[in-house]
């Protein structure tokens, strides 16, 4: 908790996260016994070092090399070439005493007997895939770097500034046996094999972890973001309505109350409920498949791993995105240090790339997809072990007499079932699509690429949807905030359509005249039912005033005042008077060396 | 800290090299690079830029090394001594204004007489009477006084009629009183106020015997030209860090009842009779809105080079990057793939680079279509009959009025390229995956540093308002029967003759349909919202989404239409030979297809296209447009002509160099290294040791 508050990524984050994980899922008992307490105690400092400089995306690619010497038995860990050499690791360049090292484990090839073989000629290696070893990597006392080792800082970023994240290289650097996490796989020590002990899926485990935390922060983020320009927005004024009729005596518009903010913030409101109740569903699962593996039954895994990916695509997005179009919404002060969302911006900015590149993951989701409508087609028949077989074989039945969805009735309500059946619909019916052009037509799966990243999205849409909804049946919210909610589920519904209609369309989701009238809906609901309640929704979520760290988005709504003590009495640059004389080399008035100094540090 | 053993120093890339894989994309195509380099920015300009970089080269104090290390002061020192070293070399080397401008793009960084050298000369130019210019305008052109433009508040930007600042007038001693009534009316954002200027022109409302006359320019002193303070009942200070363009000290600026002379309200177009206390009404208010109409202008001709450098970068890095082996390859192409090679990174890069092409085109149109009014202003200037005007171009006369053309034009063009621009910078720096997010990328600082584009000069939102108010007028004057009078009121039209029998485009078929649909959903759209406002009676306010869509929908059109234009002028065969024109078509198709895909919905409801045509357009045209780019991509982004002093990227160095570069800057240059930390929790240590002023000055 402390940590969320003070919000600023500390060199300390990988110790608790990534490097004690990856010790306590794929230790073994020994090795857990062993680093766990170290770690606890704070004895020593981690970093988890996977990404290379060349390979982040495809793990199977990285180029350290572990070799296992079986005289010594030792590995020698060692970066061939300089694309080996890790990057972006974090709380290596600085901080880490130790490491998580992600490497290729080389193994002796067991030799088969031949009649030429020259006896003591070096063994061929092989190539068992990358493995994680405990490595440590700078001297406990004078916190140098061991010898053979090369770590240091990468340098300054987008955001992130308050976290080292390192390179390393390795030269010919030897690390015992033990080294090697060992608790799904290990190296014979005696005879040099390669053995197996589960499932190689499960280290995705912890990944999809990670993945799982992404989400329910991602609608913290974003609820950051949310609650500054709706505060902000609420209290800012431009310009006086042009339709009203005595314009002398009234104040000005409150710029939240214009169409164009309300288009680009309330719908984000809404998303982060969205995101909060998709993110209690996450866990719920993760939390359940936790539960099998641990029992032996690595049956979940596929649909949790794709589950998480396609949603860690598109609600680091949402948060990505949404921060921007908060902060544009507030116009100049937006831009300013005081908006608070400068910081928030750039540190989440990464978001989308870590953990799984927000592009390329999209392609887990559609493959798992594209496997479940296959099995689907050529069984129709079998009973559902889950829920989406199911509904892939009740949408098999239908599809071709199914009639679009009539979501806003005749008299004008919305049924709600009816919606988020539209969104199932659309993400089934571009599943079977996948299907007919990878699996019967055998298209090229790089010309899919694009196809499959929004069946990707379409799907994480419709669990977003489904969750939202499932929420609102089983919710103990009393009323009026109940119907509030079912406002704010209509909202993102309704504007999430309307920013792809045509898929709608297309898919035979929905018809024409109902995407017709899905602007104007949008915009009735922000105007009559949510706008009223958007402060009182953003106070709902508690986010204290310490951490929003914003002039624009203070509870009090002291915007201005706020905006002023921080520029004239926080900043630095205000204690220094310039000499502006083009033709003086004195730049800082009464220090006549300053051209100089700032010379020698170009 | 240790330096560098030479094990390291002797390790390469795993192969094949970044300079290799260039050097085979740059094979891949026969396109003439340099041909079309000169084509988009004539030879002139071409020779201008790089004889100036030779010369900025040279010189320490532009040395980029360090930008993406230092911290706010060390910055603002440093853009500081750039600034006047660029003066200094300006006099030397008498540099014309482009030649001024060539090296500013070149360094790439705002710097701190940025104001003085823009808004507050053209304002004093352009609004300052003979006396005036020769008072005020005259000793700024030689730096004597440095100045800066100070409007927008604390309290009010986009409504300039909302400003608090008061300038009095005081009848018994022929002056004004400048003053700030509450802590809202501090000028706030203002360019080289913070910490540089000695002037300013302050925007303030004209107060006469109690009666506001709304916004006026003031020119007023606001530091000792000597020791640089504040002068008495002044309050200045720099706004504090921002998002980005922090090489610029933003500032804030109160006044305490501040007394200036008569002579010191801008009076070319209004002033005050010292002898009747009366106030001179504008004589013609358009013509204040000619430099806001060539600032935007301005904004429209950089977008495509803006967005361009991010292309640059990415391209070329998505094609040193190897990342997967594709699916589908046979057993003997085992190597990984570049990741340009995927669809998902084509979508979102090559589609970009589509876009530069026409934003660039779009500008020069702009650019034209400013000139041609400036030449018709001059020759009608003593007939416009300027008494019936009011105070904005909104209430100019619509249709046949070029003004008013220009100036709904300029509003949404802003809008667009500028949105284009930004948010397509940032798609590149994601596409650069976990690199893209690195400094030394070069596109997240640039990014940062462009993003208020969107918001100043008019508010990319509010903007559209302009537009859809013009777009409303105009289709009154073709629904009255007006005869069309240019290329707006000539689109209603035809949308009107045949909005019954409906269109039929073949987009996929023929380019001028591609046009003629994008003109059509413009129409569409325009005669939809004049429904809403003129019969349905709907409130301005409750409009404002569909006139935002309107202005975009009209914006895009115009885009479109200037490429096509571009592609049909006779200099473009006369300059290219036959491969490269190709290519443009192909640029062209992309960037409309993929634009009325992204909007297929307003394109179907307005019946420009039918559902399968929209199908098609992904599935078949877009895709395909995309394959016959690729091998041209390195090419095309090469014509830019970008220096790598000027791009300052590891990963968009013109040779390819991504790895080694990006290893050197982070092992060489970083002062962070030079710092060992003790890491334990419990040791109030922070630092063990701390080499990094030693560091620095090694460098
Ligand atoms: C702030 C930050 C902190 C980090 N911390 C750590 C850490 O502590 N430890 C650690 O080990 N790593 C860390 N990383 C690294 C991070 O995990 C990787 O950067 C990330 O996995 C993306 O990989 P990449 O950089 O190789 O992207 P690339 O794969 O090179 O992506 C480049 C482009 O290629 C596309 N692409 C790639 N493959 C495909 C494909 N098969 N199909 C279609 N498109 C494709 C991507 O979409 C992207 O547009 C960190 C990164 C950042 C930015
Ligand atoms: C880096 C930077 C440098 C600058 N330099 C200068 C300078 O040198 N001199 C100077 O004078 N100024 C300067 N400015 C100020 C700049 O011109 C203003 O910030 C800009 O005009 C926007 O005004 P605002 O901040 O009041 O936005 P606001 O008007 O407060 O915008 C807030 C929100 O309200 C919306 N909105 C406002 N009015 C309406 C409406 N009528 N209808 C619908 N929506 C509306 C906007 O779309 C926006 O979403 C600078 C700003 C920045 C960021």
């Amino acid at each position: 908790m402390a940590d969320y508050l003070v919000d600023e990524m500390s060199p300390y984050h990988l110790q608790m996260s990534m490097f004690v994980t990856t010790i306590r899922e794929q230790g073994d008992e020994a090795q857990r016994n062993h680093w766990l307490p170290q770690i606890e105690a704070w004895k020593i400092i981690g970093a988890y070092a996977q990404t290379e400089q060349g390979h982040g995306s495809n793990v199977r690619g990285l180029e350290l090399q572990a070799r296992w010497d079986p005289k010594k038995k030792e590995f020698e860990l060692h970066s061939p070439t300089l694309t080996a050499s890790k990057w972006w690791n974090g709380a290596l360049g600085r901080t880490a005493t130790h490491a998580i090292v992600v490497a290729q484990l080389l193994l002796p090839q067991i030799q088969t007997p031949s009649i030429d073989a020259a006896d003591d000629a070096e063994p061929r290696y092989v190539s068992h895939g990358p493995h994680p070893f405990v490595v440590r990597i700078r001297d406990q006392d004078t916190h140098q770097p061991l010898p053979g080792i090369v770590v240091g800082d990468i340098g300054p970023k987008y955001g992130y500034t308050s976290m080292d994240n390192g390179y390393m290289l390795f030269n010919h650097f030897r690390v015992p046996h033990a080294a090697m996490l060992a608790r799904y796989s290990r190296v014979d020590p005696e005879t040099s094999a390669f053995q197996r002990t589960g499932s190689s899926a499960v280290v995705y485990g912890s990944l999809t972890n990670v993945r799982a935390n992404i989400i329910m922060h991602a609608r913290l983020v974003l609820a950051r973001a949310v609650t500054i320009a709706v505060r902000y927005c609420s209290i800012r004024r431009q310009f006086k309505d042009r339709d009203a009729l005595d314009t002398e005596s009234i104040p000005e518009t409150v710029v939240l109350d214009y169409p164009t903010v309300m288009i680009r913030v309330l719908p984000l409101l809404a998303t982060t409920f969205a995101l909060h109740y998709t993110g209690e569903a996450m866990y719920e699962l993760y939390r359940r498949s936790r539960e099998s593996i641990e029992g032996g039954d690595f049956g979940s895994l596929a649909e949790l791993h794709s589950t998480s990916s396609g949603l860690k695509s598109l609600c680091t997005m949402y948060a990505a995105d949404g921060i921007e179009i908060c902060r544009r919404a507030m116009g100049g002060h937006g831009f300013g240090g005081g908006s608070g969302l400068v910081q928030i911006n750039a540190d989440y900015l990464s978001k989308p790339t870590v953990e799984g590149d927000n592009w390329m993951i999209t392609q887990q989701v559609s493959n798992y997809l594209i496997k479940k409508m296959t099995a689907a087609v050529e069984e129709p028949h079998m009973e559902s072990k889950d829920a989406l077989s199911d509904h892939f074989r009740r949408y098999l039945k239908q599809r071709t007499t199914a009639r679009p969805q009539e979501v806003i009735t005749s008299n004008g309500t919305i049924d709600d079932t009816a919606l988020v059946e539209a969104f199932k619909w659309r993400a089934a019916t571009l599943s079977y699509q996948a299907y007919q052009q990878r699996i019967v037509q055998k298209q090229r799966w790089n010309t899919l690429l694009i196809s499959l990243h929004k069946l990707s999205r379409a799907y994480s849409e419709s669990i977003l949807v489904t969750n939202f909804h499932s929420a609102l049946q089983n919710s103990p919210l009393s009323e009026p905030t109940r119907s509030t909610m079912r406002d704010l589920f209509h909202l993102y519904a309704l504007h999430t359509i309307d920013s792809d209609a045509r898929t709608f369309q297309t898919t035979g989701a929905l018809s024409a005249v109902v995407l017709d009238a899905i602007p104007d809906r949008v915009l009735d609901i922000m105007t009559q039912k949510v706008r009223p309640h958007a402060v009182k929704l953003v106070d709902s979520w508690a986010i204290p005033d310490y951490l929003l760290d914003s002039a624009l988005g203070r509870y009090d709504g002291k915007v201005y005042e706020e905006l002023f003590q921080k520029a004239h009495r926080e900043n630095p640059l205000n204690r220094v008077t310039f000499n502006v004389d083009w033709r003086s080399s004195e730049i800082v008035k009464g220090d006549k060396d300053s051209e100089a100094r700032i010379l020698a540090k170009l | 800290m240790a330096p560098t053993p030479q094990w390291v120093k002797e390790l390469k890339p795993s192969g094949p090299q970044g300079h290799e894989l260039l050097k085979q994309e740059r094979a891949k195509s026969k396109l003439p690079v340099e041909q079309l380099s000169q084509f988009l920015f004539t030879r002139g300009g071409l020779e201008r830029k790089h004889g100036i970089l030779a010369i900025l080269e040279k010189e320490k104090v532009f040395y980029k090394s360090q930008n993406y290390f230092a911290g706010r002061v060390d910055r603002f020192e440093t853009a500081l001594a750039r600034a006047k070293r660029l003066r200094q070399l300006t006099v030397q080397h008498g540099w014309s204004v482009e030649d001024f401008r060539a090296a500013t793009e070149l360094i790439s960084e705002p710097g701190p007489y940025g104001l003085h050298e823009s808004m507050f000369l053209i304002t004093l130019r352009d609004q300052g009477t003979p006396q005036q210019r020769e008072k005020f305008y005259k000793p700024a052109l030689n730096y004597e006084i440095i100045g800066c433009y100070a409007q927008t508040e604390l309290g009010h930007g986009s409504n300039v009629r909302g400003l608090e600042t008061t300038a009095t007038w005081n009848a018994e001693d022929q002056t004004f009183t400048i003053h700030s009534p509450h802590l809202t009316a501090s000028k706030w954002w203002i360019g080289s106020l913070g910490r540089t200027a000695n002037h300013a022109v302050v925007m303030a409302q004209l107060v006469i015997a109690g009666r506001s006359h709304g916004p006026h320019p003031f020119v007023v002193q606001i530091r000792d030209l000597k020791t640089h303070e504040p002068l008495e009942n002044i309050h200045i200070g720099d706004i504090g860090p921002k998002f980005g363009y922090n090489t610029m000290d933003n500032g804030f600026l109160l006044f305490n009842n501040v007394k200036i002379p008569h002579f010191n309200m801008l009076a070319r177009f209004s002033s005050v009779d010292p002898q009747t206390n009366r106030y001179m009404r504008p004589s013609s208010p358009s013509l204040v809105y000619g430099t806001l109409t060539w600032v935007r202008s301005t904004i429209v001709m950089q977008a495509g080079g803006v967005l361009a450098r991010g292309v640059t970068i990415a391209t070329r890095y998505c094609a040193v990057r190897r990342q997967f082996q594709d699916r589908d390859a046979p057993e003997w192409e085992k190597g990984e793939n570049q990741v340009l090679n995927y669809t998902m990174v084509q979508i979102r890069l090559l589609t970009l680079l589509a876009a530069t092409y026409a934003l660039h085109f779009t500008g020069k149109g702009m650019m034209q279509l400013y000139e041609t009014n400036q030449n018709k202003m001059s020759q009608d200037v003593g007939q416009v009959g300027s008494a019936q005007r009011g105070a904005g171009p909104e209430e100019t006369h619509s249709g046949s009025d070029l003004l008013a053309d220009l100036h709904a034009t300029s509003c949404g063009l802003k809008s667009l390229a500028s949105t284009i621009a930004a948010e397509g910078l940032e798609t590149c720096r994601r596409a650069c995956g976990g690199h893209g997010y690195s400094s030394f990328s070069g596109i997240g600082p640039w990014f940062a540093d462009y993003l208020p584009t969107t918001t100043w000069e008019g508010d990319n939102y509010m903007l559209s308002q302009q537009v859809a108010r013009y777009l409303l007028k105009s289709a009154r004057s073709v629904m009255k029967g007006e005869k069309p009078t240019n290329d707006t009121t000539q689109i209603l039209s035809n949308f009107l003759a045949k909005s019954d029998i409906g269109a039929a485009f073949d987009v996929l078929g023929r380019d001028e349909d591609i046009v003629a649909a994008f003109a059509w959903r413009t129409a569409f759209l325009t005669f939809e919202a004049l429904k809403h406002r003129d019969e349905q009676k709907k409130a301005w306010n409750d409009l404002l989404v569909d006139f935002y869509r309107l202005s975009r929908a009209h914006s895009q059109y115009l885009v479109v239409k200037n490429f096509y234009e571009t592609l049909q002028s006779p200099s473009l065969t006369a300059e290219l030979d036959p491969e490269t024109v190709t290519v443009m078509y192909k640029l062209f198709r992309l960037h409309s297809l993929h634009t009325l895909e992204n909007e297929a919905s307003e394109f179907y409801t307005s019946s420009a296209v039918t559902v399968r045509q929209i199908q098609l357009a992904r599935t078949s045209a877009v895709m395909r447009l995309l394959e016959e780019l690729r091998p041209h991509a390195v090419r095309l982004v090469d014509a830019w002509d970008f220096p790598d002093w000027q791009l300052d990227s590891s990963l968009g160095r013109y040779d390819g160099k991504v790895y080694e570069d990006m290893f050197y800057r982070a092992s060489e240059q970083n002062p962070l290294n030079a710092i060992t930390v003790d890491p334990y929790p419990d040791s109030p240590v922070l630092f063990k040791k701390n080499d990094s002023a030693q560091f620095k000055s090694k460098l």
